[in-house]
């Protein structure tokens, strides 16, 4: 795979199509067809476009074939085209047993190559990603709502502060011929990466790469630059919707990729401090575990999205830009300041003390483990391989474990100190009661926990420290949004 | 120590062709049982240096028949981690991450599961060090009192969204006295009443988190005789209980019923319609043929969905399930409208097409077509030793082993037109139904 990946990297860009495989022996055919671009080519108050776009291929009919015509061939495969669209990256991805490879193929063939472009099925998608808006995102997700207006804060006045799954306003503007447009303009042989995966027959990639000629050969529009605005000191945005817990998500800029030198050491941090989903976690120890305040509690050195449902990272969201974050669990609202302050209190904790010595051999055991459980499907292998492509890596799994087997302690806490900051950060509530929550983030009185049952003494004792802990927010970075002006 | 080899079952190694048409489930797997009821399968699969463990535990939301302890089975699945003498918590999660480990446990209907993946040179370990806290658990009452917060935390998250809501409601509707009632979260009443149960807690304890109710089942890169060596030395010792619950079974429901949900929240309005269904069964045809009308009349192909989805766009979403449980439960219906005013018509038109369920014959050429979606649609699904262990784990709640998939595939093989027709006359009927409603407030529209 390293020499693989490094082979087509040396290949020159323009009108060459490059190609991610993993050959194998199973039954199973995997693929994933990537274009590199996305949101961040969304022309101004049309955002939502490439997603739209993506939709239109992978929910709509082809030339010859109307959608339902499409869905009744997928039928008998047990197959279907995915489609997955964030600012840098489009994948459609799927997976077929090789007995119908030729019949899957030449339906995502058609379907990528010759779109129908249907009014009809345009109404229906553009409906589905306005209701994916106001009834999944602002609706019923408090948790990633709150994730994803952190994102639109932090990055505002650039193309990553606006939603990659676009706005409600925006998405009702875009029109059947901004989609071809898009199409036209963005799916060309120099965004493609062609994946393949598992038991093809060899010739099947020099086909694909053949059909896949018939794209544009270049994308003549600018990458624009991703420079976030500093931050001075800590604010606060608060969701107000009707809901009855809170749910925070909290978070700071970092020029950290996967590219750069400091991102084994921050994955290392994140594999203590807030491993997703995983109980091991600093912050999931000390809020939940310990103090029973909520279901979970995990930090992220890179984008996540729909981590409320899933327990790994799909692959093909890469960013030229992340973020650190904080994800608070939903808490009861009596708890929702103290709660808050804990999780700024384990951040500084981390920052001023790093990663303690008895914690660091293990941690670093996790991490070098863990890296075969997140390439533990062929997709997601390939996935993965195809990320390492974009950022110019060798596999990620070997390129990660070689470079945490030289890390020491010093260099981990070294690089927390240089990245997190604890008095900087974007907090994002969702709350039904966003006013007298404002007053409670504001009140620098001790914001005390009662308990059901009460933990050990030396965690009553922290209490006390935290309860008061300074969050320095004053009046004016406190802003309330009501739900229905979010990502409208 | 170990008991009589109940099956040993080779069939072709690796996921093939001819497999696929002969066997769904198309890996080899071992199968023996302990002295002390515990059963263990193993499952070799292609998972360079993976093994995963699924402990299924045979209890699930099912097993609470007492009132006012709903939610006690996934209250229990939480207790697990709080840890015992020889691996407190914070030992247990050490020796997790030590092993690179995914872990989790989740809770349903008829399970209990815990599953973890990780490091195949760290089996040993973690084998034991399960078979500690299944035996040895010890937890005070503050540890049950500090969880139940975690568990309310968990209900709290999952409160946002109006379909966990509609699941609530239709439970509590169509049901009377089968404990499928409540849902596996509990009634809201019960869980914030869960810190001061510590008594039954015990209690639960010492009736399901017996052998007898105990499933493993580990797949991946594994020598099986190994693995039966370290399960039989670390579970061996383990204790047969006595425990066997009297769960109440559901009288047939006399006439339609109907509720409604205000939401406070903006929402799309929702709509389900359900029939009480039969329970799984790997020989009768009705639940695998009122899955397969599942797939035909209500998913993206039907006629129904292409006139109110794509065409009409009245819809944003309609499907149906039919879901195996070891209990009769429900066939569901639910559409999602872009429009409040439509409800009356949208359940018409889905009213429609169940009565022409029970009149005409499903075209034999799509009733192939599904036959052959799902031939293949299984084995899709298994694509690292994590996703086979969890599809095993749903069939063991069921039959307790793999052997019931191939046996429930090929029911559904055999199934004809008139098969299909027969079960919508048996179950789609008015007597059997339960229709439920969401709308949010004026705002929505």
């Amino acid at each position: 795979m390293k020499r693989l990946v490094l082979l087509l990297l040396a290949l020159p860009l323009a009108a060459q199509i490059r190609t991610v495989t993993l050959p194998g022996k199973g039954a199973v055919v995997d693929l994933r067809i990537v274009l590199t671009t996305g949101a961040v080519k969304d022309p101004p108050g049309k955002s939502g476009l490439a997603k739209l776009t993506a939709a239109m291929i992978a929910g709509g009919g082809t030339k010859e074939m109307t959608y339902r015509q499409v869905v009744d061939a997928f039928f008998p495969l047990a197959a279907s085209l995915g489609s997955q669209v964030d600012q840098e990256m489009t994948v459609f991805s799927g997976a077929t047993h090789v007995d119908n490879l030729d019949a899957y193929y030449k339906l995502v063939r058609t379907m990528l190559l010759e779109p129908g472009w249907r009014e009809d099925d345009f109404r229906r998608l553009k409906d589905q990603a306005i209701n994916s808006l106001k009834v999944g995102l602002r609706g019923s997700n408090d948790e990633e709502l709150g994730k994803e207006v952190l994102y639109s804060a932090l990055y505002a006045g650039t193309p990553y502060g606006f939603y990659a799954q676009g706005a409600v306003g925006a998405l009702e503007s875009i029109t059947i011929d901004d989609v071809k447009q898009y199409y036209k303009r963005h799916y060309t042989q120099s965004n493609l990466i062609l994946g393949l995966a598992g038991g093809y027959p060899a010739p099947f990639l020099a086909t694909m790469r053949k059909d896949f000629a018939a794209l544009p050969e270049k994308d003549e529009s600018p990458l624009p630059k991703i420079t976030p605005a500093n931050i001075e000191h800590s604010k606060a945005i608060i969701v107000e919707k009707k809901t009855d817990p809170v749910a925070f998500s909290l978070g700071y800029p970092i020029d950290v990729k996967r590219n750069d030198p400091d991102y084994a050491a921050l994955l290392l941090m994140q594999s203590y401090f807030g491993p997703h989903r995983l109980s091991s976690g600093r912050l999931f120890q000390r809020i939940r575990e310990i103090r029973g305040i909520n279901y979970g509690d995990y930090a992220y050195i890179e984008y996540f999205p729909r981590g409320s449902g899933q327990f790994q990272p799909d692959p093909n969201i890469v960013r030229r830009n992340q973020i650190f974050q904080i994800w608070i669990r939903p808490v009861e609202a009596p708890t929702a300041v103290f709660s808050l302050r804990l999780a700024v209190y384990e951040l500084n904790k981390l920052v001023q003390e790093g990663i303690p010595a008895e914690d660091f051999d293990r941690t670093k055991a996790f991490l070098t483990k863990y890296l075969d459980v997140l390439t533990s499907t062929k997709s997601s292998e390939l996935g993965y391989a195809i990320d390492s492509l974009y950022y110019g890596i060798p596999a990620y799994g070997t390129y990660i474990k070689t470079a945490v087997a030289k890390l020491t302690r010093e260099q981990v806490n070294a690089a927390i100190k240089k990245h997190l900051r604890p008095d900087r950060l974007q907090i994002v509530a969702v709350s039904d009661h966003a006013a007298a929550l404002k007053a409670q983030i504001l009140d620098e009185a001790p914001a005390p926990i009662k308990y059901n049952s009460p933990p050990p003494a030396e965690v009553l004792e922290e209490d006390k420290t935290v309860a008061k802990w300074k969050l320095g927010l004053r009046d004016e970075d406190i802003k309330i949004v009501p739900v229905a002006q979010v990502f409208q | 120590m170990l008991g009589r080899i109940l099956f040993l079952a080779w069939a072709a190694g690796a996921l093939s062709t001819a497999s696929a048409q002969t066997k769904t489930f198309p890996y080899a797997f071992t199968e023996q049982d302990l002295d002390n009821g515990l059963r263990l399968v193993t499952i070799p699969t292609d998972a360079p240096n993976l093994v995963s463990v699924y402990i299924v535990v045979q209890t699930g939301s099912r097993n609470e028949i007492e009132p006012g302890k709903t939610g006690f089975a996934h209250l229990f699945e939480h207790m697990m981690f709080r840890g015992t003498e020889k691996y407190p918590a914070k030992r247990y999660g050490e020796i997790l991450q030590q092993a690179g480990a995914a872990s989790n446990a989740y809770t349903g209907d008829d399970l209990t599961v815990y599953h973890t993946t990780f490091s195949k040179e760290d089996l040993p370990d973690i084998l034991a060090m399960e078979a500690d806290r299944f035996q040895n658990l010890k937890f005070t009452p503050e540890d049950l009192k500090t969880e139940a917060g975690a568990v309310l935390g968990e209900y709290n998250k999952n409160s946002s969204n109006p379909a966990s809501k509609m699941n609530e409601v239709l439970r509590d509707t169509a049901f009377d006295r089968s404990t499928y009632q409540h849902t596996t979260m509990g009634f809201i009443a019960d869980v914030r009443d869960m810190g001061n149960q510590y008594d039954y807690g015990v209690k639960f304890f010492d009736h399901y988190y017996r052998p007898e109710y105990t499933t493993i089942v580990v797949t991946g890169d594994i020598d099986p005789k190994v693995v039966k060596t370290l399960v039989e030395k670390s579970f061996g010792p383990w204790k047969r209980g006595t425990y066997h619950p009297d769960i109440p079974a559901e009288p047939t429901q006399e006439g339609p019923r109907e509720n409604k949900i205000d939401w406070a929240s903006p929402t799309l309005p929702m709509l389900n319609i359900s029939f009480h269904g039969p329970a799984y069964s790997d020989s009768a045809k009705d639940a695998a043929a009122l899955y397969l009308v599942s797939r035909l009349a209500f998913s993206q192909t039907s006629p129904l969905f292409q006139k109110l989805v794509v065409a009409e766009q009245k819809l944003d979403s309609v499907g149906a399930s039919m879901p195996m449980k070891v209990d009769p439960y429900l066939f569901s219906i639910s559409a999602r409208l872009k429009n409040p005013a439509d409800m009356e018509y949208a359940k018409a038109e889905i009213l429609k097409t169940v009565e022409s369920l029970k009149q005409d014959l499903l075209p034999a050429d799509r009733l192939a077509a599904v036959k052959s979606r799902e031939r293949y649609a299984f084995p899709l699904q298994l694509d690292n030793s994590d996703s086979v262990a969890d599809a095993v784990a749903e069939f063991i709640a069921l039959r307790r082993t793999p052997g019931t998939i191939d046996k429930y595939y090929e029911v559904l093989a055999s199934l004809t037109p008139e098969d299909l027709r027969a079960a919508a006359r048996k179950y789609l009927i008015e007597s059997g139904r339960t229709i439920v409603t969401l709308k949010g407030p004026e705002a929505a529209k």
